[in-house]
């Protein structure tokens, strides 16, 4: 029996699981995806060196997450 | 009966083309040896009996054999010769010791002399040195692609057909083999034609003997090395001879998306007889609900792993509409149809697909940040005629950022690469796990690839982290220029 094989085995108990399964995907890169629309868009009203980091890091990070969930959720797995 | 160094200069005078076919071949690491070449005869087969199996579209053989060390020192090195045509075409070598088949497969490598001479080596390592005097039983298999040819060749669209199969009644061997017979089994028995030994065997019968389909060459006592007694025997053989050219087979796994995408793009082609005369597809729908034996090759099917989603088909024209997909959780059978029946001589290629829940396929190791990856080496069709392929690019493409990756191949592999694949959303591109084999057959199908590498998590966040940067940026950039005061008039 080869080592890896024995890898293998031995790691029976503990196989992978994405965070959100494929049929969570689509809803979480949605959701992610309307909370980064939102609070784009209330920054885009209040642009300030203040809102930047209250609103445009937090959408810019949902929408990073949001889009791959999305574009995976698609078919395109990345 | 001609003696084995005695071969490399009547084969290089009168077949210089077939070594030149096996030059253009990369076999796995080779060992050049010199022409004078010839195996030590530190060994003696003491029995040998040899299995060629017809009943598919390759012949299959295995060759159980008991070898004595007669040297007086203990020897480890094995060699099994070929002719060089032949050699080009032998796949999925393996030798096992007979009476311990649990253990790992011997260590086997391709020698040859110059790539003028026409025999070549499979050199088999011995796990551990036979003492002197000592006698071990080794089983060696392997099969031959393209080695039956449509004998005529050319035939009627519905006509029977018959194949032509030529070996040696005597084993290749490089050393001299004290008793040995060699065992045909084919698939019909409708033989035709085959060869008479005019001299009785060693135990004074005629030569062959037949039980069924089941022919029988020998016993023959004390051949020597390197001998060879050409037979040929043509039987009905009314199906297609499916051979890939080539296949390519990616495996695209996907971290974030749980995902495993498999994709196999095909070069088939039928080595059957060629048709006499034109296709006619009045002849053809006529005989489609009698279903009768044909050379042509019709359907396709593809029994995948349970689970399997999303399948596709297409060839270079577009989607092929004519394929089912039965799904299911223990299997998944994808049913092709292609756009024409393939003939003898026709060539058909296309692409197929499908995905699959990596949570199968992909385990975690328990410290660190491993992954180990099981996936099988071929998929393919499973057809009753079986299938052979001159070529197999594997082709595994991991998460971009993967390190340290290790693989076990179930097949002996020419040439391991890992290159860079770019793709989606790729900022430094994939890990790719390039493994290529010759002379693949369908019995290697569901074999699997395991491979192992190292994805830290740091890795894992590099695609949402750039595209949230873009945007990041994006935001700042609009509140920079947002400031920017354009107004001609100071500001009050």
């Amino acid at each position: 029996m080869s080592d890896l094989q024995q890898v293998w085995d031995a790691a029976k108990a503990s196989p992978f699981s994405p965070t959100f399964s494929k049929d969570s995907q689509f809803l979480v890169g949605a959701v992610l995806l309307t909370i980064a629309f939102v609070l784009s868009g209330v920054f885009a009203l209040n642009r300030s060196l203040a809102t930047l980091p209250v609103l445009a890091i937090p959408a810019s990070l949902a929408f990073g997450f949001g889009a791959v969930y999305m574009i995976c959720a698609v078919g395109v797995n990345v | 009966m001609r003696l084995l160094h005695s071969l490399p200069t009547i084969f290089a005078l009168t077949l210089p083309s077939l070594a030149d076919s096996n030059a253009s071949k990369p076999l796995s690491s080779k060992q050049i040896l010199s022409s004078t070449f010839k195996p030590p005869q530190v060994f003696e087969n003491v029995n040998l009996v040899r299995n060629v199996n017809l009943e598919k579209g390759y012949p299959r053989e295995m060759i159980n054999v008991v070898i004595k060390n007669v040297d007086s020192t203990a020897q480890s090195k094995y060699y099994l010769p070929f002719e060089a045509d032949l050699i080009a075409r032998v796949g999925g070598l393996e030798v096992r010791d007979k009476k311990n088949t649990g253990k790992d497969a011997f260590k086997v490598e391709v020698t040859e002399f110059d790539t003028e001479s026409s025999t070549e080596f499979y050199l088999v390592h011995l796990p551990e040195p036979l003492a002197p005097g000592a006698e071990l039983t080794i089983g060696i298999t392997f099969a031959v692609t393209a080695a039956l040819n449509p004998l005529p060749d050319t035939i009627d669209q519905m006509a029977q057909q018959t194949v032509q199969y030529i070996t040696s009644a005597y084993s290749p061997s490089a050393y001299k083999t004290l008793k040995q017979k060699t065992k045909i089994k084919f698939g019909t028995i409708s033989i035709p034609d085959y060869t008479v030994i005019p001299n009785k065997n060693a135990d004074g019968s005629e030569d062959p003997t037949r039980q069924g389909s089941t022919f029988t060459y020998g016993p023959y006592d004390d051949i020597p090395a390197g001998a060879s007694q050409p037979i040929a025997a043509r039987y009905d053989y009314t199906k297609p001879l499916v051979h890939a050219t080539l296949l390519e087979r990616d495996i695209e796994v996907s971290h974030w998306g749980g995902n495993l995408a498999i994709e196999e793009r095909y070069w088939l082609t039928n080595r059957a007889a060629k048709l006499k005369n034109h296709f006619s597809r009045v002849q053809w729908q006529m005989t489609k609900y009698a279903n009768p034996p044909s050379t042509a090759l019709k359907t396709l099917q593809f029994p995948l792993k349970g689970g399997s989603v999303n399948p596709y088909f297409t060839d270079d024209i577009g989607n092929v509409s004519t394929s089912r997909f039965r799904p299911g959780k223990a299997q998944a059978l994808l049913e092709l149809t292609p756009r024409y029946p393939i003939f003898g001589d026709w060539k058909y290629s296309f692409k197929i697909g499908w995905d699959a829940d990596l949570k199968g396929f992909l385990r975690r190791v328990s410290k660190g940040d491993g992954y180990v990856l099981k996936v099988p080496f071929l998929e393919g069709p499973k057809l009753a005629e079986g299938i052979e392929y001159e070529k197999v690019e594997v082709r595994v493409i991991l998460p971009e950022g993967a390190q340290n990756v290790k693989y076990t191949a179930p097949v002996p592999v020419i040439n391991s690469e890992i290159t860079t694949h770019r793709t989606f959303m790729d900022t430094v591109g994939r890990p790719t796990l390039q493994l290529s084999a010759i002379n693949v057959v369908d019995e290697w199908r569901d074999e699997d690839l395991i491979i192992t590498y190292d994805y830290p998590w740091t890795a894992s966040y590099r695609k949402p982290l750039t595209i949230a940067a873009a945007v990041g940026s994006l935001f700042v950039a609009i509140w920079v220029i947002g400031n920017i005061d354009t107004r001609i008039g100071g500001r009050k």
